[in-house]
């Protein structure tokens, strides 16, 4: 059937953990694309499917509690359904905290949204014994009302039904009743607003907000013909309603939505929810969120997490290092042996050995997105916000920034990628800026090659944990400074709903996971496959007789290692560590292979290797410079894997480059100072 | 010369009658006159032969009163005061109209004159300053002046406010913060200002709902608390923003 030409633009709307993302994948499947809105950090989820022939493009809007305009969240989701006109708004409701979702749904049909009510997670509600009057409910709402299970797709086909069977009606009047005092203000507002540029089904929601004092949506109106009467009007009614009812505005609008609500529910709900219904997640929590045990318990599943990556992790490693060595013998053998080719040298040594040091990880990462879904999805993330917050808070951090930073001592690609959890702007980017602080297992692969070359077997322990704690440290205090300066702004509300716990479907864990990996595999498929052809361009040109460590050093990379002495010098480094430096901002693994490079000892990553090296270094370097560089390379380098992920989370290249930015110049800053004083102290 | 030491307070109820008629009507007559003041035309008579002494009044024909310059001048600064009078005790006050006027025209004559002018001045005050009618507001809203009790403060809006005033708590009140776990209380106020407090009202955090505490986490903060057939945390600092009445 051909496809009509008309699309039907559909938008979903509705509270944070009310399972609108599983709705959403669930009616688009596998046609849907993941942005960020300009500039800001909130993600743009849209997708499409086709129903009856004609195509509908969703948009799947940020969690949000209510339409003001406090977070960006509320922000975007209130420009959009003003200036954006949808066709549809479904409106997806926790069927278990149906009075708070309601008022969403008022202030929605308030703006003249065509909309949909979807009573998502029925199966709960059901099970907790609620019985609600559907048709009733519909009838006096004049919304379709549709009963889903989203993360099992349940539903969905009926939920298209009612999609489309609205889709292009003519907004009616609205059916939203807030009494009769506020209603006769809104209407007073209104009447301003008449022959203003704002379309006649938004009036009763703008002069809502007028009434409020919404700063924005003044802003807005100030700016057509008959605005300031409106907002004039709107200050007399607010201060007139305020002096009979006794209360500020805020509160009594609020009153007003609730008393709808409880109207509506009052004639439709049947039967409410049994009170025992949380009882066995309740006594769950009484061990998880305990005062005392519930730390503890927390840091052994993260602890559990990461032994299950790593170690489940190993042999899937183990074949796909193999399968990319075995790739680039093949494809160095399509030449004669002993050959020059730049093009296969360009292949083997640039591309493939490059993009397969990521690509290595994949199993690693792949799990490590697992378990954070599971995080997710059971609940348990709320309980560690809640656990962590008071100390997450002291450095202007939030609860749920724990987990992303703990996710960074595996690898900082999905701890930045976990930031997502966290609702508020700030709270995001400062995670994010400083995550790359938490000490990743690929720096650890330096760490073992520097630690035991300068440190004797007693110290060698407490110096690796005090590189750790070192990035947690300067971590904490960078964040603190962050959000005094840059990041400077009031605390976001950290009222957080804490769901019951729920068992994840496999479905949506898997989905989350493949998205996850699948954002990852691309990262080494497109910039660093780029930055790797690019570090061989400058590690292998020009060239010099006879290859190896004077190959290198004539090089571009070489050439600005030298460049770079100056500046090292104080660290206490100079060229050769400057050259292997460029080298570790594609991998930090690589770091290791460059500094074989240059003392010429060939394969790095077997111990004998390893071991030569290292009596080489011994040469080169005291123990206090080798310090000094790790600390270098603890905050200094983000990796470009790094540096690419924060500028798709965060919506722009301005983070991405104060991130790089701010960390070098504080790892130099740290390792100039810690090199002179050691020197000062130690002689 | 002025009228000013020589205008009782009867003439000078006169002359604001005389000007009201005379605006109304272009010119006053001596049963007019009698009629708005409810006496007899005979008490009147003498009042316009004194008002026309001191030049204040003239008569156009035999019957009709009209305010000469210098009695217009006189007649509205009566007026005008009494108006002020008026508008002290009906507006500020906030007392029922028709006592607001007999007070008025009680008062209005005892004045001095820096009396009035501080009084004008208050006026002014009020409807410029832009606090000025946040203050009015909050007196009208108080239930002191409803004839409630100095304790008895939980009508008021204000509490709500950036100057949270300590003294409104009604004494069994606590804040949720201050619950211990296991304990419930009723909303009383919704406290704090900004994001924070729409995000509890938007969350169901209202007066009269019910909430409990469920635990503190590690250093009592955050604060887990259940209400309405949900569970929030909240910090610290977002829970002595909810006051509650102990259950």
């Amino acid at each position: 059937m051909a496809e009509s030409s008309v699309t039907t633009r559909v938008a979903l709307a509705g509270n944070p953990n009310s399972g609108k993302t599983s709705l959403f994948n669930a009616l688009t499947g596998a046609h849907q694309h993941v942005g960020n809105y300009a500039g800001v950090t909130v993600e743009k989820r849209q997708g499409r499917y086709s129903h009856n022939g004609r195509r509908h493009d969703v948009l799947d809007l940020p969690g949000t509690y209510s339409l003001s305009s406090y977070t960006p969240e509320e922000r975007i989701a209130q420009d959009e359904l003003l200036d954006r006109g949808h066709d549809v708004v479904v409106v997806v409701v926790d069927s278990t905290a149906l009075k708070r979702s309601l008022v969403l749904l008022a202030q929605l049909m308030q703006t003249g949204a065509t909309c949909v009510l979807c009573l998502n997670m029925a199966d709960e509600a059901r099970h907790a014994g609620q019985q609600l009057d559907r048709q009733l409910l519909s009838k006096l709402l004049g919304v379709p009302v549709v009963e889903t299970v989203g993360h099992r797709g349940q539903g969905v086909d009926r939920l298209r039904e009612a999609i489309a069977s609205v889709a292009h009606r003519q907004p009616g009047p609205s059916r939203v009743v807030l009494g009769e005092r506020l209603d006769r203000a809104i209407a007073a507002v209104g009447l301003h607003l008449v022959g203003s540029e704002i379309p006649d089904e938004h009036h009763p929601w703008v002069a809502t907000k007028l009434l409020l004092a919404d700063p924005l949506l003044e802003e807005r109106v100030r700016r057509g013909p008959g605005g300031e009467d409106a907002i004039g009007e709107a200050a007399r009614q607010r201060r007139s309603i305020e002096a009979e009812v006794a209360r500020d505005i805020a509160l009594y609008v609020m009153e007003c939505y609730y008393g709808f609500v409880d109207g509506l529910l009052r004639q439709t709900l049947v039967q409410p929810p049994r009170e025992d219904a949380r009882a066995l997640s309740d006594r769950i929590d009484s061990v998880l969120a305990h005062r005392a045990l519930g730390l503890p318990v927390f840091l052994a599943a993260m602890y559990a997490i990461f032994w299950l990556t790593f170690t489940a992790g190993e042999i899937p490693m183990r074949w796909i290092e193999s399968g990319f060595a075995a790739l680039g013998s093949s494809v160095a053998g399509l030449w004669p042996v002993g050959s020059s080719s730049p093009l296969r040298s360009l292949l083997v040594d640039g591309v493939i050995a490059g993009v397969g040091g990521v690509v290595v990880f994949l199993p690693n990462i792949v799990l490590l997105f697992m378990c954070l879904a599971l995080l997710e999805d059971t609940g348990y993330m709320a309980r560690a916000a809640f656990l962590m917050d008071r100390v997450m808070h002291r450095f202007g951090l939030h609860g749920r920034s724990f987990v992303p930073m703990i996710t960074g001592f595996g690898c900082s690609v999905p701890g930045i990628m976990a930031t997502r959890t966290l609702e508020h702007e700030h709270d995001r980017l400062a995670t994010m800026l400083v995550l790359p602080l938490m000490s990743c297992g690929a720096r650890l692969t330096i760490w073992m090659l520097l630690i035991p070359a300068f440190f004797a077997p007693r110290w060698r322990a407490p110096v690796l944990w005090s590189i750790y704690l070192a990035g947690i440290v300067l971590a904490l205090l960078l964040a603190l400074l962050l959000r005094r300066t840059v990041l400077k702004g009031e605390d976001a509300p950290f009222v957080m709903e804490l769901p019951p716990y729920r068992l994840p479907t496999a479905r949506a864990v898997v989905v989350k996971m493949t998205e996850r990996s699948w954002l990852y595999l691309r990262k080494a498929g497109t910039v660093i496959l780029a930055i790797s052809i690019l570090m061989w361009l400058i590690t292998s040109y020009p060239k010099a007789p006879g290859g190896g460590a004077a190959s290198l050093e004539r090089s571009v990379a070489g050439r600005v290692g030298r460049a770079m002495e100056p500046a090292l010098g104080p660290l206490g480094l100079d060229w050769k560590v400057g050259t292997a430096l460029i080298g570790a901002f594609a991998a930090k693994e690589v770091f290791v292979a460059q500094l074989g490079i240059i003392y010429s000892v060939g394969e790095t990553d077997t111990d004998r290797g390893a071991e030569r090296l290292r009596q080489k270094l011994r040469r080169d370097y005291t123990p206090l410079s080798a310090m000094s560089l790790m600390l270098f390379l603890l905050i200094a380098t983000p990796c470009m894997a790094t540096l690419a992920v924060t500028r798709r989370e965060s919506g722009s290249w301005r983070w991405a480059l104060l991130q790089i930015g701010g960390l070098t110049l504080l790892g130099y800053g740290v390792a100039l100072v810690f090199y002179q004083t050691g020197r000062l102290l130690v002689g | 010369m002025s009228a000013d030491a020589l205008l009782t307070s009867a003439l000078e109820d006169y002359l604001e009658t005389i000007y009201e008629l005379v605006r109304d009507q272009k010119f006053a007559r001596v049963k007019d006159i009698a009629r708005a003041r409810q006496v007899r035309a005979g008490s009147v008579t003498p009042a316009m032969k004194r008002l026309a002494d001191l030049g204040l009044i003239r008569y156009v024909q035999r019957e009709y009163i009209d305010l000469t310059p210098e009695g217009e001048v006189e007649a509205r600064r009566v007026y005008a005061r009494h108006q002020l009078m008026t508008r002290f005790f009906g507006q500020i006050l906030g007392v029922e109209h028709k006592a607001a006027e007999a007070d008025a025209c009680a008062m209005e004559h005892s004045l001095s004159a820096e009396g009035m002018d501080r009084l004008t001045r208050l006026f002014e005050f009020l409807d410029l300053c832009p606090e000025g009618k946040s203050l009015l507001d909050r007196f009208h809203q108080c239930p002191l002046v409803h004839g409630g009790q100095t304790t008895d403060c939980t009508a008021c809006s204000w509490a709500g406010r950036d100057d949270q005033c300590q003294h409104l708590k009604r004494r069994s009140d606590v804040a949720v913060s201050e619950l211990k776990p296991g304990q419930r209380g009723r909303v009383t106020h919704v406290n704090g200002t900004g994001a924070i407090r729409q995000r509890m009202l938007d969350m169901g955090i209202l007066p009269n709902v019910v909430v409990e505490v469920e635990r503190h986490a590690p250093a009592g903060d955050p604060i887990w608390i259940k209400l309405q057939g949900f569970q929030l945390s909240l910090r610290r600092k977002e829970a002595e923003a909810v006051l509650v009445a102990a259950l």
